[in-house]
C-alpha cells in the first residue's frame, strides 16, 4: 500500500517536472502557459513520497525493501524518522522534496512578477527535478517491494509496487554510526538544503544565458536563494564536524572522511560567488566569472553527492557496483558540458568587464578573495579526486592527506584572513590616499599586541600566534569601522554613540551581516589553530579505583557499567573528573554494541570547559581493567561557535527586508 | 605633534612590535614529536584516509609502536617510513613528494594561482571601457572566448571518455563484479587490487575466497602482519565456508606460534579448527607441529603424524612433508 502510494508520488512528481519543463520553455519563448499548477503538483507529489516513506518507517512496514534493510522495530525516536535519509535511496527522496520546495518558492516569486527569465529558470529546475525523480524510478528506487525475506532484512526486491511482498520479521536498523547521536538526524537535511539551494542561482544563470540577458537581473533574483543555500551549507558542514567529533572521535581535519571535503568544495565556490556577485551588482564587473562560479558550484554539489554516494571514495572499484555512480557522474558531465556550451554560444552577449581602476578598492579585494577561494577550492578538488583518478587510470595508489592539504591550504587561509581585514574597510572604486592607513593602523597595533601577549602567556607555537594576530586584525578592523561611522554621525547629530551604532548597523544590515560572518570565520580559524596545535594525549590502562593526572585534571576510574537498551547494549566506564580536589563531573565513555548490525561504536565522553574540552575515549573494557584514551581539544568550542556565527551572518542577511531603510547617503557613508 | 610625526611614530611602533612577534615565534623551543610527525604522514591501511597517528585502530597503534621503537633506536625518518611502507601493504605516504605521478598535485595549484594573477594583471591593463558596462558586439573577442570554451569542452570530453573506457575495462576485468568473485582466476591480480576489491566488497560473503587467497600470498612470503587481519576476518565470519574457516584458524594458530611464540593461543585456535572438522589434515598437521615444536612433545606429534599418513586421501606433497617430519620426530630431533 505504502509502496504504491510512494511510487505514485514519485511518478506524478516526475510527470509534474516534465510538464514544468515543457511549459516553462513555452513561456520563456514568449508564449503563455500556467506554471503554477505543475510546480504545485511536483511539491504535493514529493510530499506524498516523503510521507509514505516516513509512515512506512514509523509503522515498521518491512514489506518495503528500504525499510527492511535500514530500519528495525527497536530503532528509537527520532532515529526512525531520520532513517528516511540514512541510506542512499531514502536520501534521494529528501533531495527531491527539498528541490520541490525550492521550485515552489521560485514559482511564488514568478507568480508575483511573471516574466520570461523566471519561466526559463523554472524550466531548468524542472529539468534537474526530472533527473532526481528519474533516479527514484530507475537506479535508486526507495519504494521497491521486498520479494525475498531474510530473517532480518531483505534479500531481493521488485520495483513493481504491487508485487507480492515477502515481509521479514525485522530489519537490522540504520547504520550504527547514524543512530548514535541526535545531530545525525538533523545534519543531512540541513546540508541538503544547502546543496539543493544552489540549484536556484544555477537555474537563473542558465535561464539568463538561454534568453541572452546576462545582465545582473539573474543575480538579483537568485540572491536570496543563494544566501539560503550558503547559510544552510555552512550550518550543515559545522553540524557534520560536530557530529563527527562527538561520535567518531574525529580523526583530523581533512582526512577522516573525504565527504567533508566534498561539502567544503561547493561552500568555497558559493562563498566566492556571493562576493563576486556583489561586484557585478555594484560595478558591473565579473559577469563571465559569475557564470563560471555558479555553474561550478552546482556541478560540485553533484560531484559531492557522487563521491559520497557511489562508494568511489572507499575504492575506485566500487564505482561500477551501483548504477547511481555512473548516473550522477553522467549528470554532472551533462551539466558541465551543456552549461559551458551554452555559455560559449552566448559569450558575445556577456559584457566585457569595465577596467578596474585600482586594486586598492573593494572590488580589488574581492578580486583577490575570489582568486584565493578559487585556488583553495582547486586544491581541495585536486587533493580529493587525484588519488581516485590516478588509480582509475593507472592502478597506482597514492595517498593525499592532511600534510598535503595543510601545506597548501594553510597559507591560503592566512592570505584569506588578511584580505578579510583589508576588504571591508576599503571603499568601492578606490581608496583616498591615507584612508587605509588611518583605518588599519589601530587594528594592526591591537593585533600585534594580542599576538605578543599570546606568545608570552599562552603559547609560542607560530601558527597559533599568527592566527590570533590575524583574527584580532580582522575583528578590530570591523569594529573600528563601525565605531568610526557611528562617531562621525554623533558629531553631526549629537545623539549618543550607542544609538548611532544601532543606526549604522540598521542602515546597511546586509553589509554588517557579512561582517558577522567574517567574525565567525575568524573564530573558526582560531579554534582550529588551538585544537590542532596544542592538544595533549595520553593512553592509560586503569582498574577500578585507579586515578591518573592529566592536563591539570585528576581522573578516577569509579566503576564499569552495562545496560541493555532496545537497539543496543551500552558498556561504559564511570570516570570522576577532579580539579584541585574538587569534583567537576562524572564522564561516561562508552562502547555501544548494536547487535543486529554486529557493530560496536566507540562513543567518547566530552567535558567542555572555557579553555577547551576533555575528551575520553574507551578503547577496551573487561571486568578488571579498561584502556582509556585521554585527549584535550583546546578551545575547540570556538569552531562550533564560529561556524554558527558564520551561518548566523547569512541568516541575518536573509532577514533584512528588501526595502532597506538605508538612504543613499548612508550607503555612501558606509562604504566610502 | 604634527600628523606626520604621529604617523611616523605609529609606523615605528608597528615595525618594532612585528619584529618582536617574529622573534618570539622563531625562537620558540622546538617541541617536535618525531613519532607523531612521522605517524601523521602515513596512511593507516585499514582506515578511510586517516593517518596512523590519528587512527584508533589496532593496526595503526601497532604501527605507531613500531615508529616509537625505531625513533628511540635512532633510525632516520626516511628509514622508518620506508620500513612502514614496505612491511604494511596498504600503507601510503600521505605527503607525496613532488615527483613523478604526484608532481601535478603540487604544480597545478601553484600554476592556477599564477595564471589567476596573470589574468588579473592583464585585466588591469587591457583597454576595456573605463567605467560603464558595455555589450561587445560579436567580434574578435567573442571568437577568443569561443575558442577557450571549445578547448575546455574538448578537454572535459576527453577526460570523460578515457574515464568511462577505463571503468568499463575495470568492470570487464577484475575489480568490480560482485557476483563472480568466487570464480575468478586470481593469479594475475596484484595484492593492491585484491585489497581494493576486498575493501569494496566488505559485505559480500564471496569475498572471503579472495581474502584467503591474498592472505595466503602474504603468509607465504612471511608477511604475517598483512596476512593477519584477513585471516581474522574469515575466522570470525560465522557464514564462512567450513574449509575457509579452518584454513584461516590454522594459519592464525601457526602465526601465533611462529610469530609470537604464543603456544596456548595457537593450540586454542587449531582446536577451534578441529572442532569444525576433526578430520582436517591441515589442522592435524599444524597441531602436531605446535605440540612438537612448541611443547617438545615429540611422541604426541609422532602419533598424529602416523594417523595422518593412514589417511589415503592425503595429498602427495603434504604426505612427503609429514613423512620427513615423522622421521625427525621419531629420531628425537628438534623440529625445524
Amino acid at each position: 500500500m505504502l509502496a504504491f502510494l510512494g511510487s505514485a508520488g514519485v511518478v506524478s512528481a516526475l510527470a509534474g517536472a516534465v510538464v514544468l519543463v515543457v511549459r516553462g520553455i513555452r513561456v520563456a519563448r514568449g508564449g503563455s502557459s500556467d506554471l503554477v499548477a505543475p510546480s504545485r503538483l511536483v511539491l504535493a507529489s514529493a510530499v506524498i513520497a516523503m510521507v509514505a516513506m516516513e509512515l512506512a518507517l514509523l509503522s515498521d512496514d518491512f514489506s518495503l525493501a528500504y525499510v527492511a534493510n535500514n530500519h528495525a522495530t527497536t530503532t528509537p525516536f527520532p532515529f526512525d524518522v531520520a532513517t528516511a535519509w540514512a541510506a542512499l535511496e531514502g536520501s534521494i527522496i529528501l533531495w527531491g522534496l527539498i528541490l520541490a520546495v525550492f521550485i515552489w518558492a521560485t514559482t511564488l516569486k514568478y507568480r508575483s512578477s511573471p516574466d520570461r527569465l523566471g519561466a526559463a529558470a523554472l524550466a531548468v529546475m524542472g529539468g534537474v527535478a526530472i533527473f532526481f525523480f528519474g533516479l527514484m524510478i530507475t537506479v535508486s528506487n526507495p519504494f521497491e517491494v521486498c520479494v525475498e525475506a531474510l530473517s532480518t532484512g531483505c534479500a531481493a526486491s521488485s520495483p513493481w509496487p504491487l508485487a507480492a511482498a515477502a515481509v521479514p520479521a525485522d530489519g537490522p536498523g540504520p547504520n550504527a554510526l547514524l543512530q548514535n547521536h541526535f545531530l545525525m538526524a538533523i545534519h543531512p537535511p540541513v546540508l541538503y538544503v544547502g546543496y539543493v539551494g544552489l540549484t536556484v542561482p544555477f537555474a537563473y544563470a542558465i535561464g539568463a544565458l538561454s534568453l541572452g540577458v546576462p545582465g545582473p537581473e539573474w543575480l538579483k533574483r537568485s540572491h536570496r536563494s543563494t544566501l539560503v543555500a550558503w547559510s544552510f551549507l555552512t550550518l550543515g558542514i559545522i553540524l557534520g564536524g560536530w557530529w563527527a567529533y562527538e561520535v567518531l572521535s574525529w580523526g583530523g581535519y581533512w582526512a577522516w572522511d573525504p565527504v567533508e571535503n566534498a561539502s567544503l568544495l561547493p561552500w568555497l565556490v558559493a562563498t566566492a560567488f556571493i562576493h563576486s556577485g556583489l561586484v557585478q551588482q555594484r560595478r558591473g564587473m565579473l559577469q563571465a566569472w559569475n557564470f563560471v562560479l555558479v555553474i561550478s558550484a552546482f556541478a560540485l554539489t553533484i560531484l559531492g553527492t557522487f563521491l559520497t554516494r557511489s562508494g568511489t571514495i572507499n575504492s575506485v572499484h566500487s564505482f561500477t557496483q551501483s548504477a547511481i555512480g555512473p548516473a550522477l557522474l553522467g549528470f554532472m558531465v551533462l551539466v558541465l558540458v551543456g552549461s559551458f556550451t551554452l555559455f560559449s554560444m552566448r559569450s558575445h552577449l556577456v559584457a566585457t568587464s569595465p577596467r578596474i581602476q585600482s586594486f586598492v578598492s573593494r572590488e580589488g579585494s574581492f578580486l583577490v578573495n575570489n582568486l584565493l577561494l578559487a585556488v583553495y577550492a582547486f586544491v581541495v578538488l585536486i587533493g580529493t579526486t587525484y588519488p581516485l583518478l590516478l588509480e582509475a587510470f593507472t592502478g597506482t595508489q597514492v595517498g593525499v592527506g592532511e600534510p598535503f592539504f595543510n601545506r597548501l591550504a594553510v597559507p591560503l587561509s592566512f592570505l584569506l584572513l588578511l584580505t578579510m581585514g583589508f576588504g571591508p574597510v576599503t571603499p568601492w572604486k578606490g581608496a583616498a590616499p591615507g584612508l587605509l592607513w588611518r583605518r588599519l593602523r589601530g587594528p594592526t597595533i591591537i593585533a600585534l599586541a594580542a599576538g605578543i601577549v599570546t606568545a608570552l602567556v599562552v603559547t609560542r607555537v607560530g601558527w597559533v600566534v599568527l592566527v590570533v594576530t590575524l583574527g584580532l586584525f580582522v575583528s578590530s578592523a570591523i569594529l573600528g569601522l563601525l565605531l568610526e561611522l557611528a562617531r562621525s554621525r554623533t558629531e553631526k547629530s549629537g545623539r549618543p554613540l550607542p544609538s548611532e551604532i544601532r543606526t549604522v548597523l540598521g542602515n546597511d544590515q546586509s553589509f554588517w551581516a557579512g561582517q558577522l560572518s567574517h567574525v565567525g570565520v575568524v573564530l573558526v580559524a582560531v579554534g582550529i589553530a588551538f585544537a590542532a596545535n596544542l592538544p595533549a594525549h595520553l593512553q592509560v590502562e586503569l582498574a577500578p579505583g585507579d586515578s591518573v593526572d592529566f592536563a591539570g585534571y585528576t581522573l578516577v576510574y569509579d566503576s564499569p557499567f552495562r545496560r541493555n537498551e532496545p537497539n543496543r547494549v551500552v558498556q561504559g566506564a564511570r570516570i570522576d573528573v577532579l580539579k584541585e580536589d574538587r569534583r567537576l563531573t562524572t564522564l561516561e565513555p562508552r562502547l555501544n554494541f548494536y547487535e543486529a548490525l554486529a557493530t560496536t561504536v566507540i562513543t567518547p565522553a566530552v567535558m567542555t570547559q572555557p579553555d577547551g574540552d576533555l575528551y575520553l575515549t574507551l578503547r577496551r573494557i573487561d571486568a578488571d581493567t579498561i584502556d582509556l584514551d585521554l585527549d584535550t581539544s583546546p578551545m575547540i568550542w570556538l569552531i562550533w561557535l564560529g561556524g554558527l556565527t558564520t551561518a548566523a551572518g547569512g541568516f541575518w542577511s536573509l532577514a533584512v527586508r528588501r526595502t532597506e531603510r538605508a538612504t543613499e547617503r548612508d550607503r555612501v557613508v558606509a562604504h566610502v | 605633534m604634527s600628523d606626520r610625526v604621529r604617523s611616523l611614530t605609529t609606523a615605528t611602533l608597528i615595525v618594532v612590535m612585528a619584529v618582536a612577534l617574529l622573534f618570539l615565534i622563531s625562537t620558540q623551543p622546538a617541541t617536535v614529536d618525531r613519532v607523531e610527525e612521522i605517524g601523521a604522514r602515513i596512511k593507516c591501511p585499514v582506515c578511510q584516509g586517516e593517518s596512523i597517528a590519528n587512527s584508533p585502530s589496532p593496526m595503526a597503534e601497532d604501527m605507531m609502536d613500531l615508529v616509537s621503537e625505531r625513533v628511540a633506536a635512532g633510525f632516520s625518518d626516511q628509514q622508518i617510513i620506508d620500513e612502514l611502507l614496505s612491511s604494511y601493504s596498504g600503507a601510503l605516504l600521505l605527503d607525496p613528494p613532488p615527483s613523478g605521478n604526484t608532481l601535478v598535485l603540487w604544480v597545478a595549484p601553484v600554476a592556477a594561482l599564477v595564471v589567476g594573477l596573470a589574468v588579473i594583471a592583464w585585466w588591469k591593463r587591457h583597454p576595456g571601457p573605463a567605467e560603464e558596462v558595455s555589450v561587445s558586439p560579436s567580434g574578435q573577442r567573442s571568437r577568443t572566448r569561443l575558442l577557450t570554451g571549445g578547448l575546455i569542452l574538448v578537454a572535459t570530453f576527453t577526460a570523460i571518455v578515457v574515464l568511462a573506457g577505463n571503468s568499463l575495462q575495470d568492470r570487464a576485468a577484475s575489480a568490480s563484479g560482485a557476483a563472480d568473485l568466487g570464480d575468478q582466476d586470481l593469479a594475475d591480480v596484484s595484492n593492491e587490487t585484491m585489497e581494493a576489491v576486498i575493501e569494496a566488497n566488505l559485505d559480500n560473503p564471496e569475498v572471503n575466497g579472495m581474502r584467503l587467497a591474498l592472505a595466503e600470498r602474504y603468509f607465504e612470503v612471511g608477511d604475517y602482519r598483512s596476512a593477519f587481519p584477513h585471516y581474522l576476518v574469515v575466522a570470525e565470519d560465522v557464514e564462512a565456508a567450513p574449509a575457509e574457516a579452518i584454513t584461516a584458524l590454522v594459519r592464525l594458530g601457526w602465526m601465533a606460534y611462529d610469530g609470537n611464540g604464543e603456544v596456548e593461543t595457537a593450540t586454542r585456535l587449531v582446536d577451534e579448527a578441529l572442532a569444525i572438522d576433526p578430520e582436517s589434515s591441515v589442522a592435524l598437521y599444524v597441531k602436531a607441529l605446535i605440540r612438537w615444536c612448541g611443547r617438545g612433545e615429540a611422541e604426541a606429534a609422532t602419533r598424529i603424524f602416523e594417523d595422518l599418513l593412514g589417511d589415503p586421501e592425503l595429498e602427495t606433497e603434504t604426505r612427503t612433508r609429514v613423512e620427513s617430519d615423522l622421521r625427525l620426530a621419531q629420531d628425537g630431533e628438534d623440529c625445524q
